[in-house]
């Protein structure tokens, strides 16, 4: 008999899907957010080097979650959401630098009528290192994920966005979505993707779509012919992304602080 | 209409399931022993290089682990599979030589029909030997070699072989890459000079007739600088309730400005472990152009990676997979940019039904080298009922800003606006299901010949037929 014994070595691991796990540090600091029944909350957390979070969110409810990296060592942030019938549950998050950070949030659409939103907007230079995880697990029926990431890279900057809706047997007219759009501006970035769907049920839709590269060249001639130089357009363009993550957090605090200590504006 | 469904029936394989009795001349033992692989090579009259290259694979497949990222083969049992089975003929270039038994096979299959009417050559694999292969004498006039591989490992482009075999795909690649090494047996090697282009396709058909045994087959096709091919490959085995095992490796050697499209319509039958590598190397301004139909087996591990090697170089892949009852079909493919200015197009459906499992699992690699490259990944999957799965995994890899890198995946049922539609327009809701779940499959049949396409259309149509309930 054949027996299955370590995996096969490969370019980086392609076959084995979204399937790395990664270790907390001991210094983890644990965190409970609840959001009750029908209620509604915002909760704009400080940046922990090591944080494992727990969420639940009851019927009808509403949380938010924001969650700001401004760089420093990075960190590693674990964050586990149930959420009941009806509950919606949205998470920000902006990642701008951090030598190593890891990401993982994980998303049980238990209750049927339950949503989870990702606005993911990152960036990332020097040796900056990013690795997220974000999985979307639809149980309930007509439950719904949407995952958004927008970022830029430049210099040696790394990024992995390991991204999966997987959608179990009995989720009848759920619809899970993923989108990416990473703008790479130096030679030297590294960016992989690997957008999961995984699918065990007929009646759903499962949808991913990803844009990686450059600038269009139509768009880079239109606004060069107005004046502007190639490597002005490309900062536009990179503080656009992340502008446009930005003014979809909900918590204007957050926001006035990311615009005026440098989230905005400033060149990258 | 709520809740009424179609009844997709699995792919009728019935009439892949005839067989004879083994008459075959000479069998190995089963398992896999140093004794057997050298009993393989004397048994080929291998050279001395092939001898040694048979020894040194099967130490790299004993020291090699298992995949634990796929589907199951815990079924597979090397132990109890026979590795070499030679049919009691030797190879003919003369169909009425070839014995009854066999001829009557291929002649069911229609393999001597499509070779009069749209084929420059055939070669017909029958368990672990060729036993007919032939090339239309204009074709060889324009000095196109299309041989088996035996023969040509002997022959004037002996060094050719050497040089590149198992190369694209060595030993270490992975286990069953190195069981191949060990034990390959039958398979073409084709050669297309500069400049010649092959109008009509050269096809291969590999029929595994024996129970319990393995198919190792190797195909090696150079096309030369600025040559043309299409080649087509197919297969099938009558069902047992022992598994069979398919570990071929083909090899693909594209050169500039060379054109290649490879076909495959594989329809194993379900007690097969299909796991078998293909890879092409294209130089500068070349192009491969992968067509691939996965219908049969019981687990199938298949990803066609094309390494574009040459400034401006190509590959399209364009598959479909179609799993039914008690199959898990792990299918996709894998492309590296390694080279400026290199495109890639990846087009593919997958269907899944009555608890069929079908995975498309890819990988786009642009390295640091491929300014200026261009890759789009499109996957579409249909599930059928909710007692299937269909998994999407899809990887990039990008080490260059000069590159534009798109994806896009979707997974979903047919949907009922489709069906309203042609209702509305007399079409019955069971032939509106068949049609929507036919078409969904033409990215791959309007690439093939159209007596290939007719092939692969009955292959999802003819059982498409079905109540609704």
């Amino acid at each position: 008999m054949i027996t299955v014994n370590k995996p096969l070595a490969n370019t980086f691991g392609w076959l084995h899907g979204n399937g790395t796990q990664i270790e907390a540090p001991a210094s983890t600091e644990e965190i409970t957010l609840t959001a009750a029944a029908g209620e509604e909350r915002i909760v704009a957390l400080p940046d922990s080097p090591s944080a494992r979070i727990t969420v639940s969110v009851a019927e009808n409810a509403v949380l938010r979650l924001i969650q700001v990296r401004r760089g420093g060592d990075g960190g590693v942030c674990d964050i586990h959401v149930d959420c009941a019938e009806n509950a919606h549950f949205e998470w920000y998050r902006v990642v701008l630098g951090g030598a190593a950070s890891y990401d993982n949030c994980s998303v049980t659409l238990r209750g049927d009528g339950s949503s989870f939103l990702t606005e993911l907007g990152f960036r990332l230079g020097g040796d900056e290192r990013y690795d997220v995880n974000c999985e979307a697990i639809h149980l309930g029926k007509k439950t719904r994920s949407d995952i958004h990431a927008a970022g830029v890279l430049r210099d040696r900057a790394f990024k992995i966005l390991r991204g999966t809706i997987d959608l179990r047997r009995g989720c009848a007219g759920s619809v899970g979505s993923e989108m990416e759009d990473v703008l790479l501006m130096d030679e030297t970035v590294r960016n992989q993707s690997i957008p999961v769907i995984l699918c065990g049920e007929e009646d759903v839709e499962g949808n991913h779509g990803a844009t990686i590269g450059r600038l269009d060249e139509e768009l880079v001639y239109y606004l060069a012919s107005r004046g502007v130089s190639r490597e002005q357009v490309y900062e536009i363009m990179a503080q656009a992304k992340l502008n446009a993550v930005i003014s979809r957090i909900p918590d204007e605090e957050t926001r006035l602080l990311l615009t005026e200590n440098g989230a905005e504006g400033e060149t990258i | 209409m709520a809740g009424e469904k179609t009844i997709v029936a699995d792919v009728d394989r019935s009439f892949y399931d005839f067989r004879y009795e083994e008459k075959d001349a000479f069998r190995v033992a089963e398992g896999l022993t140093p004794a057997i692989v050298e009993q393989i090579s004397r048994e080929k009259n291998d050279p001395d290089w092939m001898r040694a290259f048979r020894l040194r694979s099967l130490e790299i497949y004993n020291r090699s682990v298992m995949p634990d990222w796929g589907p199951s083969i815990e079924g597979l049992d090397m132990e109890n599979i026979v590795t070499y089975v030679r049919p009691n003929t030797r190879m003919s270039a003369a169909w009425e030589d070839v014995p009854e038994d066999i001829k009557s096979t291929f002649e069911r299959l229609g393999i001597p029909q499509a070779e009069r009417e749209s084929l420059a050559g055939v070669g017909a694999q029958y368990d672990s030997e060729l036993v007919y292969h032939n090339v239309r004498e204009e074709v060889a006039a324009q000095g196109v070699v299309y041989t088996d591989l035996e023969s040509a490992l002997r022959g004037p482009y002996a060094d050719v072989i050497r040089e590149r075999f198992m190369k694209l795909v060595p030993p270490t690649d992975h286990k069953f890459a190195a069981l191949h090494g060990a034990v390959w047996s039958g398979g073409s090697f084709v050669y297309v000079p500069p400049g010649v282009e092959v109008e009509i396709p050269l096809q291969s058909y590999f029929r595994l007739n024996a129970p319990g045994a393995g198919q190792f087959e190797h195909t090696l096709i150079i096309v030369d600088e600025g040559a043309r091919l299409h080649f087509i490959e197919g297969c099938s085995a009558p069902k047992y309730n022992v598994a069979n095992l398919h570990a071929g490796c083909v090899e693909l050697y594209v050169g500039k400005n060379a054109l290649l499209r490879y076909s495959t319509i594989e329809n194993w039958s379900k007690n097969m472990y299909n796991l078998n590598t293909k890879r092409a190397k294209v130089e500068a301004g070349g192009k491969v152009e992968w067509v691939s139909g996965s219908f049969g087996s019981h687990v199938s591990y298949l990803y066609p990676m094309s390494v574009l090697a040459g400034r401006g170089a190509r590959a399209e892949f364009t598959g479909v997979t179609f799993a039914g009852a008690g199959q898990n079909l792990d299918t996709g493919c894998k492309i590296v940019h390694n080279a400026p200015d290199t495109s890639s197009y990846v087009n593919t459906r997958s269907i899944s039904k009555s608890g069929g499992v079908s995975t498309f699992r890819s990988a786009v690699v642009v390295t640091e080298r491929a300014e200026n490259s261009k890759s789009a990944v499109s996957c579409q999957s249909l599930m059928i009922d909710s007692d299937s799965r269909s998994d999407t995994i899809p990887a990039m890899d990008i080490r260059t800003d000069k590159a534009d890198v798109g994806h896009e995946a979707k997974i979903g049922r047919i949907s009922g606006d489709a069906v309203f539609y042609l209702m509305s327009r007399g079409i019955s809701e069971e032939e509106a299901r068949a049609l929507i779940v036919s078409g969904f499959a033409e990215n791959v049949s309007k690439e093939l010949p159209l007596e290939y396409a007719v092939e692969m259309n009955n292959l999802i149509r003819i059982e498409m037929k079905g109540a609704i309930g």
